[in-house]
C-alpha cells in the first residue's frame, strides 16, 4: 500500500520532466531525423526524398570542410582547455592570500556576453593594430595576420577559447577541495613529492569530474557557433573557420534548406554520441570510483 | 531558518509571475483598436530610416483609417522570413531585390500583376533598370523603394599627384594607373590604387563587369566562361602584383565603413566602386575629400560596355497571409506617388525610380554626380543580381573563391570551375523539386 | 632550503601572471570603456587614454535616444532581466521536483528514464533547432519569449543530474524520521530536503542565469522585434554596419552588462564551489 502510494509522487513529481522529454526532447528528435529525409523550407511543408540530403551531404565539399574545422578546433582547444582549467583549479586551490579575487578573475571571461568577447577579440587580434601584435612587437616578435591569415584564424579562436574555461574551472577546483587531506598527508609521509601527489592521489581522485568535463567538452566544443559566427561571418578567410554549426545554421535559414540542416544535425548527434562513447570506455579504465 | 525557506517557492513564483507579465506586455504591445494597423519592417537605421520615418508620419496624419507601424529590424530579411514561416507575418517588408526570387518560389510574397494594372505601376513609369529588377517569371514581386547604381569613385588628389587629371576609361588604363599609385616599401603596401575586395560588397560583380553572364537565365550556372574567368584573373593579378600577405596585411589596417577610418576616406585607397549613398558618409567624415565619381571601366576590348553599373535596389513586397492587404496596398500606392516617393529619396539621399522628377528633387539634391547615378541607370549595359532562387548560396561560393584566387591558393581556373561543378548540381536540383512541388500543387 | 623557498613563491608567480593574461583584455574593455572614441582604433594602440571620458556610461545607456524608433538600453536589460527570472525559477523549482523523485523516490521505471535523461545530454542544440522551431510556430509562440523560458519550467538533463547526485547525499534517516510523523512525499521535499539544499540549488540558479544571459541563437532565432531583444542581441546594435562600431560605448555598456554578475560571483563563490562540491558530478 505505502509502496504504491511512494511511487504514485515519485510519478507525479517526475512529471513535467517526463513531459519535458516527450516534448522538448523524443518530438523534435523524431521530427528531425524525420526532416532529414525531406525536402523542406519551414515555408513549405516538408516533402519525402529519401536519402537524399545525406547522399548530398556525402558529397558536399563544404560540408567535409566543415566537419575538418570542427574536428581539428575540437581536438585542439579540448585537450588544451582541460588542462588549462585543471591547472587554474589546482592554483587556486593552494592557501595563497586574496584567493577569492583571483577566482573571481579567472571567472571573468565566462562572464562577458558572447557578441562583446566576440567583438573585443576581433580588436585585440587586428593584424594590423590590433593590442596583442602591439606588444608582441614591443618584445620584437612580429604578430601573424591573426583574423586575415588561413593559417592563423583557427589558433587565434583556439587561443579564445582557452580564456573561457571559467566554469570547468570552478567544477574542478570544487572537487578539488573534495580530495581528503588526510589521503595526501599520507602521501606525504610515505615521501611523495608533490608531482607525485598530484599524479597519484589527486587526479586520480578527481577523475570522474575529469571525465564529465571531457564529455561536456566534446559536446560544447563540436557545436562551436557564436564566437566564430560575429566574428568571422561566413567562415572568412577562405573558409579556414566556417564551423558545423555555422553551416548547419546557414542551411536552416539563409538557403531556406530545413532538411538538409536536419540531417546534417542528426550526423552530428550520432558523432557526438559516438564519441562519448568512446570517450567513456577509453577513459574507464583510469577512472577511480568510490572515492568519498 | 524554516521561516526564510518556507517563503521561498512562493518569492520566486510571485517573482516569476510578475516577470512573466511583464514579458508578455513586451511581446504584445497594446494597439489603438479604431484604426487598422499595418506593420512594416526595414532594415534601414539610422538616417535612412529617419527619412522613411518622415513619409510615414505625413502618411498616418494623412487619413485616419489606417496606422503604420514602421520598425527597424536588423536582419530583417531572416527575421520576416521566420515570421513568414511561423504564419505571423508583417504586412509590408523592405527587402533587397537580389532576395525577391527566394522568398517568391517559397511562395511567401505576393504577386502584384493586378495591383499595378489597377494603379498604373508599369514599365513607362519607372527608370528601367529599377523596374527590371521586381519583375520574376513575367510578373512583378515587389515595388521600388529607394533605388542606387554604383561608380568608380576616385580621390582626385592621389591621381593628380600620379600625373592623371582623369578617370581610368578601360580597366587596362585603371591597371596601369594602380601600378603607378601603389606604394609598396620595407615589402608592406602604403597605399593602393585599386583593390578588389575593398569594400567587397559585390564580389560577384567582377565577372559581369568584365562582360560575364553568372547563368543563363534559365537553368545553367554559367561561371566558366571566358570573361568570368577574365575577370578572376584580374582579380588574382592584385595578389600577384602586390602579394596577397601584403594585401591582406594592409586590408586589416582599414577601418570600419562608416568612420573617418573608411580606407577611401583615409586616403588608403585611391579608387573604390561605392554607390550614391557614399557622398553622404564623405561629407560626415571627411568633407575636405577631393573626390568625384565615374562609371566603373570597360575592357579595353568590350566598349558596349560603356558606362555599366550594378542596379542596386531595397524594394517593399507584400507578405502573403498578412492580415490586412489591402490596407498594405493603399500604403504601397501612397508611398509610389511622385511626392512622398521624392521625400523618402531625397531624405535617404539617393536617385528617385520615377522617370518623372520635378526640379526640386534635382535642385535639393546634394549629391554632385546624382544624375550621373541616374543616368546609369538606363544604360543597356547595366547589371543586377541574378534571379536565382539559390542566388545566397551561388553568392557565398563565389565570395569563398574569390577569397581563395586572392589568398593564391587556388588558380582562377580551378575556382571557377569548382563554383560550376558545386552550383550546378545545386540548381538542378533546386529547379527539380520546385517544379516537382509545382506539379503536386503544394 | 632556498630552494624550497624559491618553489613556495612559484604558485605565486603563476597566479599573478595567468591573472594578468586573464585580466588583460577585460581591462582592456574596461580602458576602452572611458576612452574618447577617437582613441579607441588609433594606431600604435593608446593604453591611458588622453581623457576619462565616464560619461561614456551615461552615453551607452542612451545611446542613440535621439533616433526615431529609438530602442533603449535599459529595455535591453529590462528585458533579459525579466527572462532570466522566468527561466530560474522554473530551472530551479521544476528540476528540485524531478531530482527529488530521481533520487530520493522509488518508482517504476525510474532507473530507466533516468538513464535516457543522460543520454539526452549528449543531443546538439542544432539538431533540435528546427523541430523546436516548428513546435513553437505551431503553438504561435514565434516573436514571444515563450520558447526561451516555458522549456525551462519542464527540467533540464544537466540540472536534474546534479540535484539528484546532491539529494542523494542526504541521509535518507531524515526523511524515515519525517515520514514517521505522518509527513507526506511534498512535505518531506520542501521542509527537510530544500532547506538543506541550498547550495546546489543556488549552483543551477547560477548556471541558468549565465545561460540566459549570454544566449544569442535563442533570441537571434525566437525574438523578431528589436524591442524585444535581449542584452546579448542589443549589444549588436552598436556594431551596426551603418553607423560603424561605437566601441567605447560598446564596452561601458558590456561593463554594465557584466558587472551585477561580477559582484554577485564575487560575493557567493565559496557557496557555489560548496554547491558545486557537494553535488559531486561524479
Amino acid at each position: 500500500m505505502m509502496r504504491r502510494k511512494e511511487g504514485r509522487a515519485g510519478f507525479l513529481f517526475a512529471l513535467p520532466w517526463l513531459f519535458g522529454l516527450l516534448a522538448f526532447m523524443f518530438y523534435p528528435l523524431l521530427m528531425s531525423l524525420y526532416y532529414s529525409f525531406c525536402d523542406y523550407s519551414a515555408l513549405r511543408a516538408p516533402v519525402w526524398i529519401g536519402t537524399d540530403n545525406y547522399s548530398e551531404l556525402f558529397h558536399d565539399e563544404v560540408f567535409w570542410t566543415c566537419v575538418k574545422n570542427t574536428l581539428l578546433y575540437a581536438c585542439v582547444s579540448l585537450p588544451l582547455g582541460m588542462v588549462m582549467a585543471i591547472g587554474l583549479a589546482m592554483l587556486l586551490n593552494l592557501n595563497v592570500k586574496g584567493m577569492s579575487i583571483y577566482r573571481t578573475i579567472f571567472f571573468i571571461p565566462s562572464l562577458v556576453p558572447m557578441v562583446s568577447l566576440a567583438m573585443l577579440w576581433l580588436w585585440i587580434l587586428n593584424g594590423d593594430y590590433g593590442v596583442l601584435n602591439t606588444a608582441l612587437a614591443s618584445i620584437g616578435i612580429k604578430g601573424p595576420n591573426w583574423l586575415g591569415d588561413v593559417a592563423w584564424s583557427k589558433p587565434a579562436l583556439i587561443l579564445m577559447s582557452v580564456w573561457g574555461v571559467g566554469n570547468a574551472m570552478l567544477i574542478y577546483l570544487a572537487s578539488l577541495q573534495d580530495v581528503p587531506a588526510s589521503l595526501l598527508e599520507a602521501a606525504e609521509l610515505d615521501g611523495a613529492n608533490s608531482w607525485q601527489k598530484t599524479r597519484n592521489v589527486t587526479l586520480p581522485m578527481i577523475s570522474p569530474v575529469i571525465q564529465f568535463n571531457m564529455v561536456m567538452g566534446i559536446i560544447g566544443s563540436l557545436q562551436v557557433f557564436a564566437i566564430p559566427f560575429v566574428m568571422f561571418p561566413g567562415g572568412t578567410p577562405a573558409r579556414s573557420t566556417y564551423f558545423y554549426a555555422m553551416y548547419l545554421y546557414d542551411n536552416a535559414f539563409n538557403y531556406s534548406r530545413m532538411g538538409y540542416a536536419s540531417a546534417m544535425g542528426w550526423i552530428l548527434f550520432l558523432v557526438i554520441l559516438l564519441l562519448t562513447l568512446v570517450a567513456l570506455k577509453l577513459s574507464n579504465k583510469h577512472v577511480h570510483y568510490g572515492g568519498v | 531558518m524554516s521561516k526564510l525557506s518556507d517563503l521561498f517557492i512562493p518569492g520566486l513564483i510571485s517573482l516569476s509571475l510578475f516577470a512573466l507579465a511583464g514579458t508578455e506586455l513586451r511581446s504584445h504591445p497594446t494597439e489603438d483598436a479604431s484604426k487598422t494597423h499595418i506593420a512594416v519592417w526595414v532594415g534601414w537605421s539610422g538616417f535612412e530610416y529617419d527619412a522613411f520615418q518622415g513619409v510615414v508620419n505625413d502618411y498616418n496624419k494623412s487619413q485616419n483609417k489606417v496606422f503604420v507601424d514602421l520598425l527597424s529590424i536588423t536582419g530583417n530579411s531572416t527575421k520576416t522570413l521566420i515570421s513568414t514561416s511561423a504564419g505571423i507575418p508583417p504586412e509590408i517588408s523592405l527587402l533587397s531585390a537580389a532576395e525577391i526570387p527566394q522568398f517568391a518560389d517559397a511562395g511567401a510574397i505576393e504577386v502584384l500583376d493586378d495591383e499595378c494594372k489597377l494603379h498604373g505601376w508599369t514599365e513607362d513609369k519607372y527608370v528601367p533598370g529599377y523596374w527590371d529588377v521586381l519583375q520574376y517569371h513575367g510578373h512583378t514581386m515587389a515595388l521600388p523603394a529607394t533605388p542606387s547604381t554604383v561608380a568608380l569613385h576616385y580621390n582626385t588628389d592621389i591621381l593628380k599627384r600620379a600625373g592623371y587629371d582623369k578617370p581610368p576609361e578601360t580597366i587596362e588604363e585603371m591597371d596601369e594607373m594602380v601600378n603607378k599609385i601603389t606604394k609598396v616599401e620595407d615589402g608592406k603596401v602604403k597605399l593602393a590604387g585599386f583593390l578588389p575586395a575593398e569594400p567587397g560588397w559585390w564580389r560577384w560583380s567582377w565577372g559581369p563587369f568584365f562582360g560575364g553572364q553568372l547563368w543563363d537565365g534559365k537553368s545553367r550556372i554559367t561561371m566558366n566562361t571566358p570573361e568570368n574567368l577574365r575577370a578572376m584573373k584580374w582579380v588574382e593579378s592584385f595578389s600577384k602584383r602586390f602579394g596577397p600577405a601584403q594585401i591582406s596585411s594592409y586590408k586589416s589596417g582599414f577601418g570600419v565603413f562608416a568612420s573617418p577610418e573608411n580606407a577611401f576616406l583615409a586616403d588608403k585607397v585611391a579608387m573604390e566602386v561605392q554607390g550614391v549613398w557614399m557622398h553622404n558618409f564623405i561629407q560626415k567624415y571627411n568633407p575636405k575629400l577631393q573626390w568625384r565619381a565615374a562609371p566603373f571601366p570597360y575592357p579595353k576590348d568590350r566598349p558596349d560596355l560603356k558606362g555599366h553599373t550594378i542596379i542596386e535596389q531595397d524594394i517593399f513586397v507584400l507578405l502573403k497571409n498578412c492580415k490586412h492587404r489591402q490596407a498594405a496596398i493603399d500604403f504601397l500606392a501612397y508611398l509610389q506617388k511622385q511626392g512622398p516617393m521624392e521625400k523618402l529619396c531625397l531624405g535617404q539621399k539617393k536617385s528617385s525610380p520615377l522617370r518623372v522628377k520635378s526640379p526640386e528633387f534635382w535642385a535639393k539634391h546634394d549629391n554632385p554626380s546624382i544624375h550621373l547615378f541616374d543616368d546609369m541607370a538606363y544604360s543597356k549595359s547595366c547589371f543586377s543580381t541574378p534571379k536565382l532562387g539559390i542566388w545566397p548560396e551561388y553568392d557565398a561560393e563565389i565570395a569563398n573563391a574569390l577569397d581563395e584566387v586572392s589568398l593564391l591558393r587556388k588558380t582562377p581556373e580551378e575556382a571557377i570551375r569548382a563554383i560550376d561543378e558545386r552550383m550546378q548540381p545545386k540548381l538542378d536540383q533546386y529547379l527539380n523539386r520546385l517544379e516537382k512541388r509545382r506539379r503536386a500543387g503544394k | 632550503m632556498k630552494r624550497k623557498k624559491l618553489l613556495a613563491a612559484l604558485p605565486h608567480f603563476a597566479l599573478v601572471s595567468l591573472s594578468c593574461l586573464f585580466l588583460f583584455p577585460f581591462l582592456w574593455l574596461l580602458d576602452t570603456a572611458v576612452k574618447p572614441i577617437s582613441e579607441t582604433m588609433k594606431q600604435p594602440p593608446v593604453w591611458i587614454p588622453s581623457k576619462f571620458e565616464f560619461g561614456n556610461f551615461w552615453e551607452a545607456i542612451n545611446y542613440g535616444s535621439d533616433k526615431v524608433g529609438y530602442i533603449p538600453f535599459l529595455v535591453y536589460a529590462e528585458n533579459t532581466v525579466m527572462l532570466a527570472i522566468l527561466v530560474v525559477t522554473g530551472t530551479v523549482i521544476s528540476n528540485a521536483i524531478v531530482a527529488y523523485s530521481f533520487a530520493r523516490v522509488r518508482w517504476w521505471g525510474r532507473d530507466i528514464i533516468f538513464a535516457v535523461t543522460l543520454a539526452t545530454m549528449m543531443v546538439p542544440f542544432p539538431v533540435m533547432m528546427v523541430p523546436t522551431f516548428t513546435i513553437f510556430k505551431y503553438l504561435g509562440w514565434i516573436g514571444t519569449y515563450r520558447p526561451l523560458w516555458v522549456p525551462a519550467w519542464f527540467g533540464s538533463a544537466f540540472s536534474i543530474f546534479l540535484l539528484r547526485q546532491f539529494f542523494k547525499t542526504i541521509p535518507f534517516e531524515l526523511s524515515e524520521a519525517a515520514k514517521l510523523d505522518g509527513a507526506g512525499e511534498w512535505t518531506i521535499f520542501r521542509s527537510v530536503i530544500l532547506p538543506l539544499s541550498k547550495p546546489a540549488l543556488s549552483v543551477v540558479a547560477l548556471f541558468s542565469f549565465m545561460g540566459t544571459w549570454n544566449d544569442f541563437l535563442g533570441p537571434l532565432i525566437y525574438l523578431l522585434r528589436q524591442d524585444t531583444f535581449t542584452l546579448s542581441l542589443g549589444l549588436e546594435f552598436y556594431h551596426s554596419k551603418a553607423g560603424g562600431t561605437q566601441w567605447n560605448l560598446l564596452m561601458a555598456a558590456t561593463t554594465i552588462v557584466i558587472l551585477p554578475v561580477l559582484v554577485v560571483f564575487f560575493f557567493c563563490q565559496k557557496q557555489f564551489i560548496k554547491g558545486i562540491s557537494i553535488t559531486g558530478i561524479k
